[in-house]
């Protein structure tokens, strides 16, 4: 039951249970003789039961006064839904417009639309369990998977400061698939990749990603905030030697994406509508069965306990209009 | 005026009177208070300084980093419920926040793993500017109401020119908050790390630069040995130091806290740092729901355990018997 009371030096007031034991609380009347008054078992069985009820109300409300609640629990249960993490490049390019410019009057910087659809979606999965991870030069551990939404908003929230340096998208991969490691495999698992740009990836971090994604079992969408005129994730070169990795870093992050042998979709947006699609469609898509752990918050008893007192002294309050009164 | 036989019994009042008082529970079991809010946003130095081990935890050296992170998670209990706590990293010469301040009991286990997982290796540059940095977090979290509290041990790598420190002036008095100096006073070497992130050794006197070479020198030019102008501002001479050591700079730090208008405290133990957080300084004053079932629970108690007292009648009754008892011996 995982009970517990948050002033435990209250409960020492329980002692107050011996005063109904060692007074009868009601009005007592002389008698001349109490040998010539027969046995009766039913007397003794209600001023016992009254006796009783005494306690129960002091007890009940030592009990409510000291705080009694159940613990933090955690239940598990079947819903709908995924373990998703949201991994978020922090570099300065993001803080730009789609327009690759800064952002000025009404215009919306990819962050902050990214910022604003990405916490509407948190918002929209509810049994869903999320993590953020953010990545520039280096990988940051930002929330770990979480049903908490306010705490993943809190850290979608905070990409709000001005962003970092470079991009290093595999370090940033390798720490969100670290989010999976010792995690019940159970409904879908995936990455939802934010970011603006693409880096080379080299030989040793791709076959690591690889057996990763495979270990894992981890579903990829990257969402590509195309800026316009920028390479896009389809475009072929023009030349065979801008065709490598160094030149079109976009082109081959997609077709290493493409070759892993985990679902993989890819999302050009080149406008905040164009990414509010494509959010919607992941949306739609990662609803599969999924057993996941409800927690179910530390629940306060102290109020079933006052409601008991009232019920136990509003039954005493009754039986003192059968008192009988001696005229 | 007919008072009913049962209320005569001043047992049965109390009864009432603790049943009222069980309702009135009932009808207000909160009242709107002003309560003390507190509000941090943790700014945590992840530079290669802070892996010089020079705490100690169960015997056992620990780094700053690590000290700071076991401090922080013990901390997180020891807070007010409502205390909402945020969490950023500074390197180089800016912080990043990680998350926005959020209740510390709605999100234990969040705050909890995230703290548990700061790494240095989520630096995304190597330099450490603790000026710049400070300056940059006051300025990024001027705006978000949340009370400041930044971990460091104060190395600069490289040394600073002190001609080019931020002026703090713009900042004082804009954001509360504490800087928290982290390490011992005594220089210990800082832990060198390969690419695969294993140890290997040291930094030597030879890893790092030793004095400030940027802009001009703040020397008097006629001082410096192999002064020129154009090429060599602070001289040939080689400088060797102990800028490869670490050690807390407390004087630099109780500096920088003065000029932004900061608290300064070292970080040794749980409860100090507690004191320096728990400040009315750092707090607002809030309207906040209250639980105040336990005022009329208590009289519903105090009354509910007088009708068990023995009876004031009695205690009356017995003492008239003695008197009338002693009268009669008397006559």
């Amino acid at each position: 039951m995982n009970l517990a009371v948050d002033s435990p030096w209250l409960l020492w007031g329980l002692l107050l249970n011996g005063l109904p034991l060692l007074n009868q609380g009601m009005r007592l009347h002389d008698q001349p003789w109490l040998t010539l008054l027969p046995v009766d078992r039913l007397s003794q069985a209600l001023s016992l039961l009254l006796k009783l009820v005494a306690m129960l109300v002091i007890t009940s409300l030592i009990l409510g006064l000291a705080g009694l609640h159940r613990r933090e629990q955690s239940r598990e249960r079947i819903g709908k839904g995924a373990h998703i993490v949201l991994l978020l490049d922090r570099s300065n390019s993001m803080d730009d417009s789609f327009a690759g410019r800064t952002p000025e009057g009404r215009e919306e910087s990819k962050s902050s639309a990214a910022r604003r659809l990405l916490t509407e979606f948190v918002q929209h999965r509810q049994a869903d369990r999320i993590g953020v991870a953010a990545y520039s030069t280096a990988p940051l551990f930002v929330m770990p998977l979480t049903e908490n939404k306010t705490a993943v908003e809190a850290a979608i929230a905070a990409t709000a400061t001005p962003a970092l340096a470079y991009t290093h998208v595999a370090k940033g991969l390798g720490m969100a698939l670290s989010f999976f490691q010792d995690q019940p495999l159970t409904g879908s698992r995936s990455i939802v990749l934010v970011s603006d740009g693409a880096a080379a990836i080299d030989k040793d971090d791709e076959l690591k990603l690889r057996a990763w994604f495979q270990q894992h079992q981890v579903r990829l969408y990257w969402l590509f905030l195309r800026t316009a005129n920028s390479p896009g994730i389809y475009d072929v070169a023009q030349d065979a030697r801008d065709d490598n990795a160094q030149a079109m870093p976009e082109r081959y992050l997609h077709q290493f994406f493409s070759s892993l042998k985990t679902p993989y979709q890819a999302y050009e947006a080149e406008s905040p509508d164009a990414l509010k699609k494509a959010i919607a469609d992941i949306n739609e898509l990662e609803n599969q069965p999924l057993h996941y752990v409800e927690r179910l918050p530390r629940q306060d008893l102290s109020g079933v306990c006052y409601v008991l007192a009232t019920v136990y002294l509003g039954l005493l309050l009754a039986v003192k209009f059968l008192e009988v009164k001696k005229c | 005026m007919i008072i009913h036989p049962v209320l005569r019994d001043y047992r049965s009042i109390f009864l009432l009177v603790a049943l009222l008082a069980m309702l009135g529970l009932f009808i207000k079991p909160v009242s709107q208070q002003y309560a003390r809010q507190y509000n941090f946003t943790f700014v945590v130095d992840i530079t290669r300084s802070m892996n010089a081990t020079d705490y100690k935890m169960a015997d056992q050296a620990v780094s700053r980093l690590e000290f700071v992170k076991h401090q922080l998670r013990a901390l997180l209990p020891h807070l007010p419920c409502s205390t909402k706590i945020g969490l950023g990293v500074f390197t180089e010469r800016r912080s990043s926040l990680l998350f926005e301040p959020v209740e510390i009991c709605n999100s234990y286990t969040e705050l909890d793993t995230a703290i548990s997982k700061l790494d240095w290796r989520m630096a995304w540059a190597a330099d450490s500017n603790i000026a710049k940095g400070l300056f940059n977090t006051l300025a990024m979290l001027q705006k978000s109401h949340s009370t400041v509290v930044f971990i460091t041990d104060g190395q600069e790598a490289p040394p600073v020119n002190p001609s080019y420190l931020p002026d703090f002036a713009a900042m004082k008095g804009k954001v509360k908050g504490l800087i928290v100096g982290t390490g011992g006073l005594q220089a210990v070497p800082i832990p060198k790390f390969d690419a695969q992130g294993n140890a290997s050794g040291f930094y030597q006197a030879d890893d790092v630069p030793h004095r400030s070479s940027f802009g001009q020198s703040n020397l008097d030019p006629s001082q410096i040995e192999g002064y020129d102008a154009r090429n060599a501002p602070f001289g040939s001479k080689a400088v060797v130091g102990t800028e490869h050591l670490s050690a807390l700079q407390e004087s630099y730090l109780t500096q920088l806290a003065h000029q932004a208008g900061l608290n300064y405290t070292r970080l040794t133990d749980l409860e100090p740092l507690q004191q320096a957080l728990q400040i009315p300084e750092f707090s607002t004053q809030q309207l906040a729901p209250v639980d105040v079932r336990g005022y009329f629970a208590a009289v519903a108690l105090l009354m509910f355990c007088c009708i068990y007292l023995p009876p004031l009648s009695s205690v009356w009754h017995w003492f008239r018997l003695k008197k009338t008892k002693d009268n009669v011996y008397v006559d």
